[in-house]
């Protein structure tokens, strides 16, 4: 799930942190400027890690600020593909559900990765919201906040920033998870939890 | 901004709680002082509630030395120290299908499991008798849970 990057980038030291040991004042530089944003391909930045080198610290004419070129390592939130991850479950719509993990929350299930046969209804308890159920055996088996989640990481996508977009479309979303329950031991853990005693082959 | 390495290293659940616990997160209320941001807090707050919150450094090596006694592959690895399955139905999305050049990697299911049980510890438990300050809860899977410790509070954070 996290992975380290090593990244190497020339920053500026603004004066106001000039006063600190110089290793603080470059790790909060760096945090405002790589904590929880999505780098291409890399992943969500979860934590700065450790700095490995500094060198520089030049002033530039005209500036007060120093620019330091730091090589330093990063814990990035990056799933492969085939991972399980437990999530939770955030909301759900007609084209399938949408999981959460606190500190990351555009994961996906398409309605096509919710194992079959299932069914999608209005949810009772909440009117805006749809619920999705899988019939499995004669027995109905919900879909909703009750426990944790498991999913499989199928896909991640890293959209590209859109120039225009409706007044009314979701908040862009740099990096996109599609998970996929249809298999033994994913979905909702309460699903399985019986499973222990019977030997049985699920779907 | 230019990237060195872009994979320096797969990192367990286990090593990332561990590295923010190294900077002075916590729990409870001292977490305002920790130089620690918010969006930090929400990762170690979701991995307070995985299998990684009872495990050890020592427990996570010697499980990932003895695993490579049952040709499982290092992804796989990974995937079963952070998700510590406790049955073969939480295991079997893990264990991939054989490779094409492996077709017959027969693996030991079973094996993996006992050595799941020995030497990675249970994932935290949550008793309705015990009150603790946490607002997730979460059954522990080895256990079988009636009917009213299967719950789950709705938690506080709003994102």
């Amino acid at each position: 799930m996290f992975y380290l990057s090593e990244l190497e980038h020339s920053l500026r030291v603004p004066p106001h942190l000039l006063n600190l040991p110089l290793e603080d004042a470059i790790k909060s530089v760096l945090q405002n400027l790589f904590l929880d944003k999505v780098l291409a391909d890399l992943g969500l930045c979860v934590s700065v890690y450790d700095i490995k080198s500094v060198e520089g610290g030049f002033v530039l004419p005209g500036d007060g600020a120093a620019t330091y070129k730091v090589v330093f390592r990063i814990v990035v939130f990056r799933p492969f593909v085939g991972e399980v991850i437990a999530a939770k479950f955030k909301e759900s719509d007609a084209n399938g559900l949408r999981l959460t993990l606190g500190f990351f929350e555009d994961i996906y299930v398409p309605a096509p990765l919710i194992p079959i046969p299932n069914r999608c209804e209005p949810d009772p308890y909440n009117r805006k919201q749809m619920r999705w159920v899988w019939e499995f055996d004669g027995q109905d088996y919900i879909i909703d906040d009750s426990c944790q989640i498991k999913f499989r990481v199928q896909s991640i996508s890293y959209p590209s920033v859109p120039t225009e977009r409706a007044e009314d479309a979701k908040p862009f979303a740099p990096m996109v998870v599609t998970g996929n329950i249809d298999d033994d031991g994913l979905g909702p853990v309460s699903w399985w939890e019986n499973f222990d005693q019977i030997d049985e082959e699920e779907e | 901004m230019k990237v060195v390495k872009a994979n320096a290293g797969a990192l367990t659940n286990f090593e990332v709680l561990d590295f923010l616990n190294s900077r002075g997160a916590s729990k409870d209320t001292t977490r305002v002082i920790a130089p620690i941001a918010r969006s930090e807090y929400k990762v170690y707050d979701y991995l307070l509630e995985t299998a990684a919150s009872t495990q050890t450094r020592e427990s996570v090596n010697k499980f990932a030395d003895k695993c490579k006694d049952f040709k499982v592959a290092k992804a796989e690895i990974l995937n079963i120290i952070n998700l510590r399955p406790s049955s073969i139905v939480e295991l079997d999305p893990i264990i991939e299908k054989a490779p094409e050049g492996q077709e017959d990697r027969v693996i030991d299911t079973d094996g993996i499991l006992e050595l799941v049980k020995d030497l990675l510890p249970p994932l935290p438990t949550t008793e309705t008798e015990t009150p603790n300050a946490n607002d997730e809860e979460e059954t522990d899977n080895g256990e079988h849970p009636n009917a009213t410790a299967e719950e789950e509070t709705d938690n506080g954070e709003h994102s």
